[in-house]
């Protein structure tokens, strides 16, 4: 397949400038494949993951919210963090994810804290299943 | 004589401590600095992005752009944690104070570092949001946060405009306050609509108003960044030019001080010798 430039940013840093034959990404609407020479083309992104195959092989990244930009000459991801599945400290992320669970329980009256403590549980929910997948 | 030698030993003891402090701001600046570049390609890629979308359409239209009457103000100031840095904290404050005090109703204020709560504080703003001790362990949730907060106020009306106040880094001897529109966000009217043919899924409108959040946060993480590179430059400097200054009066305290010595010595010669005198 024909490799495409695909870079990620996060504010952080410069997470993946290189080349990839295929990327899959989760859109507020769905699932979207994007190859070589795809259309021009802008969407969101949840909470979710990220493949890229790069020499054949997918490898599987966990990303928080962010916006995908492809044109012709290169694909962009900006994201508010990205890992690869390796990366992440898995030990963290159930930490998190049981420490949100609390919150919900505890902030159930309270609309901002309760929707707070959702998404980061999304967010830590999303490590561990990507942690999985490696 | 035992006075000029007690202030050379404290003008000492005080160098020391304005040495040893330039040398912690230099290599907290160093990190500093890397840290603020570090989020820039970020930051310039969402608003590229953002204004490709905002000139996309003609009819374009969001909550984020739309302009009111700037009656309810919201200001959001950086400034540092600690003094002894010079002019850094006070010139950012005069500024927002200078702006503040201009429209009819006071702004609410955001306030991040220590120095710019107490100060606004102090001066019967309404502090919608304190952030202590922020500027050096900043992570981008935090920002977040703050940006949830002044975009949740502007969505509601309770503010019609969004202003922030920061030092930017200008070179290692120069930082300005400067101040910046967060909201409404400025959008420049399209002329001709620019058919690029760029898919939008699921809408131009929807992609933007989920880009604005991420914007305005990586705005003040950017803001927050490039105040603390400052912050810390311009203590550097001020203790550079304080253990320089120090260096000076120890000069002139010892010259003092070898003056008096001598012209003692002298004096009991004088005294040894005319005595002597007397004496034959």
């Amino acid at each position: 397949m024909t490799p495409f430039k695909l870079e990620i940013y996060t504010p952080d840093r410069l997470f993946f400038d290189g080349e990839t034959e295929n990327l899959i990404v989760r859109t507020t609407v769905g699932d979207k494949g994007i190859l070589a020479r795809h259309e021009d083309y802008v969407a969101a992104l949840p909470i979710g993951k990220l493949k890229v195959k790069i020499d054949g092989n997918f490898k599987i990244a966990a990303i928080s919210e962010g916006t995908i930009k492809v044109s012709r000459d290169k694909t962009v991801i900006l994201t508010q963090s990205c890992e690869w599945a390796e990366e992440i400290d898995v030990e963290r992320a159930k930490a998190a994810k049981a420490k949100a669970e609390e919150r919900m329980k505890q902030a159930e009256n309270d609309e901002k804290a309760y929707l707070l403590a959702e998404y980061k549980l999304k967010r830590a929910i999303n490590r561990i299943e990507t942690w999985d997948l490696k | 004589m035992k006075a000029i030698k007690r202030r050379i030993k404290s003008v000492g003891s005080t160098m020391q401590i304005t040495k040893a402090m330039e040398l912690v701001s230099s290599s907290k600046l160093r990190k500093a600095k890397e840290k603020a570049e570090a989020g820039r390609p970020y930051f310039e890629k969402l608003y590229e992005m953002m204004t490709e979308i905002a000139e996309s359409k003609k009819d374009f239209d969001s909550p984020f752009t739309e302009k009111r009457e700037a009656e309810n103000r919201l200001f959001i100031v950086i400034a540092g944690d600690r003094g002894l840095a010079g002019g850094f904290n006070s010139n950012v404050l005069k500024m927002a104070l200078a702006e503040a005090e201009e429209g009819k109703n006071k702004p609410k204020i955001i306030a991040i570092g220590k120095k710019s709560i107490e100060f606004f504080a102090k001066r019967g703003f309404e502090l919608v949001g304190e952030y202590p001790l922020l500027a050096e362990t900043a992570k981008t949730a935090d920002c977040a946060d703050i940006a949830t907060l002044a975009i949740e106020m502007f969505k509601r009306g309770e503010t019609d405009q969004v202003k922030i106040f920061y030092t930017t880094f200008v070179s290692p001897l120069v930082q300005n306050p400067i101040s910046m529109d967060i909201l409404p966000i400025y959008k420049e009217d399209v002329e001709e609509e620019n058919n690029t043919l760029i898919t939008y899924d699921p809408s131009p409108e929807a992609v933007f108003n989920r880009i604005v959040p991420k914007f305005t946060m990586s705005l003040i993480y950017c803001a927050l960044s490039d105040s603390y590179a400052s912050e810390q430059s311009a203590r550097r400097n001020a203790m550079e030019n304080a253990t320089d200054n120090a260096e000076k009066m120890t000069e002139e305290l010892s010259l003092k001080y070898n003056r008096a010595r001598q012209e003692k010595i002298t004096n009991e010669i004088n005294e040894i010798v005319s005595g002597a005198n007397a004496l034959q």
